[in-house]
Formats: C-alpha cells, sequence, structure tokens
C-alpha cells in the first residue's frame, strides 16, 4: 500500500515538471508570436499609411489608392472563395466516389492519387503558364479557380477521414427511402463530413490568399491583380484568413473517431 | 439471390464514373497536360517572354539534353539544390519535435493542460498572416531574442568570440528558423487531429501495462496516426522542396544568393526578366526526378503493407491454380 502511494507521488511529482515545462514553452511560443503581431496590427491600424523599403533601399511612402485596393479585394474574393469552394466539394465528392463504391479502377485510381499528391504543383509550372498564353487566358481569374477541382491532396484527407467514419448502412437507408445518389452525397455525406472541410477550407483559404507565385505569373494587369500583389492596407490583408479560421475552427471536432454519426 | 445484387452494386457503380469525372477533367487539363508539356519543353528551344513555340532541340540540330547540361553545370542551381535541402531538412527535425511533443503533452490525458485553444490559435496564427510584413515582424522578435542570447553568452565569458555565431547571425540560418516557425502550426495542428482520433482506450490498457510516456508515444501513438503522419510528411516534403516565399523575403539582404531555393531559381530563369523556358522547365523535371525518389521512400516507409502484399501474391498462385484445374 505505502509502496504503491509512493510511487504515486513521485508520479505526481514527475508530472509537474512535466507540466510547468509544457506551459512555459507553449506560453513563451504564443507570446513569441502574438506581440508583435498585436504590435504590428496596433501600429497599422493607427497610421495606415506606412513607409516601405524600396528595391533600392530608400524609404518610400505608400498611399493606398482605395480604388485599386478594392478591386483587388474583390479579386482576391472571388479567386480565394471560388478556388476553396471547388476544391473542398469536388475532393469530397471523388473521395466518396472511391469510398462508397466497388469498382473496377478504383484500387488505380486512389493509387494515382496519392502517387500526385506527392507532387507540388509548382513542379508544372512553364506548362501551365505555356497553357495560359496559348489560350489567351493571361489575366483570366478562372484560371485561378478552375484548378482547385483536382486537388489530390485534399481527396486524400477525405479518404482517409471517410474511411475511419463512414458506414454503407446509411447510404443504403437513404437509397431505401428513394433518394438519388447525389443527393445522399449533398444531405447526408457531406454534412458527415464537416470537421474534415472545415479544416481543409482553412488550408485551401489560407494558400490562396496569400498565393502569389501563379498569380504574379499570369496576372498582369493592374485591374486583375488580386490583393496580395497589391500594396494594400495590412491589416485588410490578414483579417479574412483569421476570420475564416475563427469560424472553421469552432467545425473542428478533434480526432476522427469522434466525427462520426451517432445512431 | 447473388445476382440480384450484383445487378443492384453495378447500377450503383455507374455513379463512382460520374463522381469523379469533373476531377479527372480538372486533372488532365491543369495538371497533368502542364505536366508532360513541362517535360517536352525539358527538351526544346523554349525562350524569349510571351514565345509559345517550342522547337525540339534535335531538329534544329542542337544536342537533346543541352538545357540538362546547361542545368547540371549552374553554379547557382546546385547552391539552390542543396540550400533547399539544408532549409528543410534543417527546419523539419526541429520544427517536428516541437510540434510532436507539444502536440502529444496536449493531449495527455494525465496532465490535463488548459488553452489548448489559445496554444493552437497562436501556433497557426504565422500561417494566417503569412504575409511580408507580418512575418517580418516576427523575425524581427526572433532575430532579438536570438541576439539577446549571444549577448547573454558572450558577457557571461564563456570564451566565446563574434566568429562562433557567424552561422547564427547568417541569412541561411534566419531562413530556416522563420520557415520552421510559419510551418510549426500546421504539423501540430495536424498532430493533435492525429493523436485525438486514436480510441483512449488504447491509451488506458498502455497505462495500467505501466508504459511510460516516452514508450506510449512511439509504440502506440506513431503505429496508431500512421495515416496522418504519411499526410504531415507529404506537406512537409511539398511545402519543402517548394519553399519559396521565405527565402525571398530575405532576398533584400541577400545580394550574394547564398540562399537560393530551387523554386527561386526556377522562377528567376522563366520569370524575373531571363524567359529562359526550357532551361526552367529541365530544372522542373530535375525536381519532379527527386521528388518522385522521396514519394517512394515514403510510401515504403508509411503505406507498403507487407503482409498484404504476401497475401495478394498467395490470392494470384491460388487463382492461377484455379483456372489450371478448370
Amino acid at each position: 500500500m505505502s509502496d504503491s502511494t509512493m510511487t504515486n507521488t513521485m508520479l505526481r511529482k514527475n508530472d509537474l515538471k512535466l507540466k510547468i515545462a509544457v506551459y512555459v514553452v507553449s506560453i513563451a511560443i504564443v507570446l513569441l508570436i502574438l506581440l508583435p503581431f498585436v504590435l504590428m496590427m496596433a501600429e497599422n491600424v493607427l497610421h495606415p499609411e506606412t513607409y516601405t523599403m524600396d528595391s533600392t533601399g530608400r524609404l518610400t511612402k505608400i498611399v493606398y489608392n482605395n480604388v485599386s485596393v478594392i478591386n483587388s479585394f474583390k479579386n482576391s474574393m472571388l479567386v480565394t472563395v471560388g478556388a476553396t469552394f471547388l476544391n473542398v466539394y469536388f475532393s469530397s465528392l471523388t473521395a466518396y466516389a472511391i469510398t462508397a463504391y466497388e469498382w473496377k479502377l478504383k484500387t488505380v485510381f486512389s493509387n494515382l492519387i496519392t502517387a500526385f499528391m506527392m507532387l507540388p504543383n509548382t513542379i508544372a509550372l512553364i506548362g501551365f503558364y505555356q497553357l495560359t498564353w496559348k489560350f489567351h487566358l493571361i489575366n483570366n481569374l478562372m484560371m485561378l479557380i478552375l484548378p482547385a477541382v483536382a486537388t489530390p491532396l485534399t481527396v486524400f484527407f477525405m479518404r482517409m477521414y471517410l474511411q475511419a467514419t463512414f458506414s454503407m448502412s446509411i447510404v443504403e437507408s437513404g437509397r431505401l427511402d428513394g433518394a438519388s445518389e447525389f443527393r445522399i452525397f449533398n444531405q447526408i455525406v457531406l454534412p458527415m463530413l464537416k470537421p474534415a472541410m472545415a479544416t481543409q477550407i482553412i488550408f485551401a483559404f489560407v494558400s490562396n490568399w496569400y498565393n502569389t507565385f501563379v498569380p504574379s505569373i499570369i496576372l498582369i494587369d493592374d485591374k486583375a491583380k488580386t490583393l496580395a500583389l497589391t500594396p494594400s492596407p495590412e491589416w485588410l490583408l490578414v483579417l479574412p484568413p483569421i476570420i475564416v479560421y475563427l469560424i472553421c475552427s469552432r467545425f473542428i471536432v478533434e480526432g476522427v473517431a469522434l466525427g462520426s454519426v451517432k445512431t | 439471390m447473388k445476382d440480384n445484387r450484383n445487378h443492384i452494386a453495378r447500377h450503383y457503380t455507374k455513379w463512382a464514373y460520374i463522381f469523379i469525372i469533373p476531377f479527372v477533367v480538372a486533372f488532365l487539363l491543369f495538371n497533368f497536360y502542364p505536366l508532360v508539356s513541362t517535360f517536352y519543353y525539358a527538351f526544346c528551344d523554349l525562350k524569349h517572354a510571351g514565345n509559345t513555340d517550342p522547337k525540339f532541340l534535335p531538329s534544329i540540330g542542337l544536342p537533346l539534353f543541352k538545357n540538362f547540361a546547361e542545368v547540371f553545370n549552374s553554379t547557382s542551381f546546385k547552391d539552390a539544390l542543396r540550400n533547399t535541402f539544408v532549409f528543410w531538412i534543417g527546419a523539419t527535425i526541429p520544427e517536428w519535435i516541437l510540434a510532436f511533443w507539444l502536440a502529444a503533452m496536449v493531449t495527455d490525458r494525465r496532465l490535463k493542460i488548459k488553452g489548448r485553444w489559445l496554444f493552437k490559435t497562436s501556433f497557426i496564427l504565422p500561417q494566417l498572416i503569412a504575409s511580408s510584413t507580418a512575418a517580418g515582424t516576427i523575425l524581427a522578435t526572433i532575430s532579438s531574442v536570438i541576439g539577446f542570447i549571444y549577448v547573454a553568452a558572450m558577457i557571461d565569458g564563456f570564451g566565446y568570440t563574434d566568429k562562433d555565431f557567424e552561422f547564427f547571425f547568417s541569412v541561411k540560418f534566419l531562413v530556416i528558423v522563420v520557415y520552421m516557425f510559419m510551418h510549426f502550426g500546421i504539423t501540430f495542428i495536424y498532430a493533435v487531429a492525429g493523436i485525438t482520433g486514436i480510441p483512449v482506450e488504447v491509451f488506458e490498457a498502455a497505462e495500467m501495462d505501466g508504459a511510460d510516456r516516452w514508450k506510449t508515444f512511439f509504440h502506440i501513438t506513431v503505429p496508431c496516426m500512421k495515416p496522418i503522419m504519411f499526410f504531415i510528411t507529404v506537406i512537409s516534403v511539398i511545402d519543402g522542396l517548394a519553399m519559396v516565399e521565405v527565402p525571398s523575403w530575405f532576398g533584400l539582404f541577400d545580394t550574394s544568393r547564398k540562399a537560393l531555393t530551387l523554386m527561386q531559381y526556377l522562377q528567376n530563369q522563366a520569370f524575373m526578366g531571363s524567359y529562359i523556358y526550357d532551361r526552367a522547365s529541365a530544372a522542373s523535371v530535375v525536381l519532379l526526378g527527386l521528388t518522385a525518389v522521396f514519394a517512394g521512400i515514403l510510401y515504403f516507409i508509411f503505406l507498403w503493407d507487407k503482409d498484404e502484399a504476401k497475401a495478394r501474391k498467395l490470392r494470384k498462385k491460388e487463382l492461377k491454380a484455379l483456372k489450371k484445374a478448370a
């Protein structure tokens, strides 16, 4: 009896040390990130017109031209919301087709997706750029939105989540009620995927919103430029991703096992 | 009865094909076609802005591998290749140790860490504000903290001089630190999601058997979250090989181009005033080859199921035998 209480108190002491270590490290990182961010935001809101270093190292005053900022904000919103929606919706649909049905090319198809998800899409940049030029799609925002339909990485994530939570009996009950396959996906399967979708929405939104690599190449006209390519107030640039994160993170039910439907 | 079942299954199967149509079409158009054409351009002559008329190298009397030879002979490509790997490995190792340790601790049932929401949101914040100015402010804070440590170390009289710290003031070191900070939140969030997905009973059983944290982590947590580990690794490889933003923020201070990465090399070749599309394509193909090697290694580490492969072989043999018998 006394033996076990002793080991227990020793364990507690070790736990306490570990606990302190975890808090110290976490809070240090939080301060390192939050403090400069809050200071920057305060400075930015108080003095929206800032100075910046230009390429020759001279301090230059940035004057935000309202018309171009509003216009590029609209472009950014269109591209980001469009691409995020297409990415998450069609990735879920593709993942569902792989998980729920038995078809001949299923294994081949899902292996191909696993293979292609490992390639960064910037690898085909020259080909993409040439394609854009050849078909006169320079400055066309659709070239930034439509490719999002095929995102192997998101398909893989959705399939991983579906495999852990999905049960065929839900689909079968839907079929018995006479719902079409498409309707079953939209009304039964999609709501089940909410936690996984929330995760992917955050990352898709952020990566599209700040993407400068491809847009800087195919958006030449000032009118077509996105916010990340235009000199703009910092708070306007960082606010939308933060809002999206705060909304979506509420839906991330932690853990795959928690995401399943209770029957 | 069985025939009927099969018939029903086939009736629904067509929907699988319908559902993947958008993905397949978009993939062929925007991913596969550009990939194949990039491969082709690597063997072509394609220069000058807006040129869309590639000429196959042997057809104009030039050696087939001219572009590849140029790529491998250029010192900036070699620098870029080395830098990319140094940055990626240098940032990923401490990032993973920190992220997985914190994830394991934060989710530990016995520790009962509070404030998880605040930690998660703060850790992901650098990713959410991935713009130059914001990252610059974080960078400034980090470098002043680092500077403070140096000064403290020197005052303390450990016998260190400025020269001992040269590497830590270099652009390369700053790229690694900032990249680690930017990327750490992603790994942490996926790691927490993976660990909380493991049924609690498994941990309880380990606890009962007297396994300590170290053992629990390596023998239970990691094997149980294999798929998400694979996902985290893939993201790390993709983001690492395509690293461009963090190093280019330092472009201003990096006049001798010591921190050039592969993606920046590609960008410089093709778009920053040079418009040498053919050489950039050859560099892309090299990058593709490297990624394929990594992908293969990752596949065998995480997804290759030895027993299943054996079972499949056996099944094939049995089928053959059955056919022969028939």
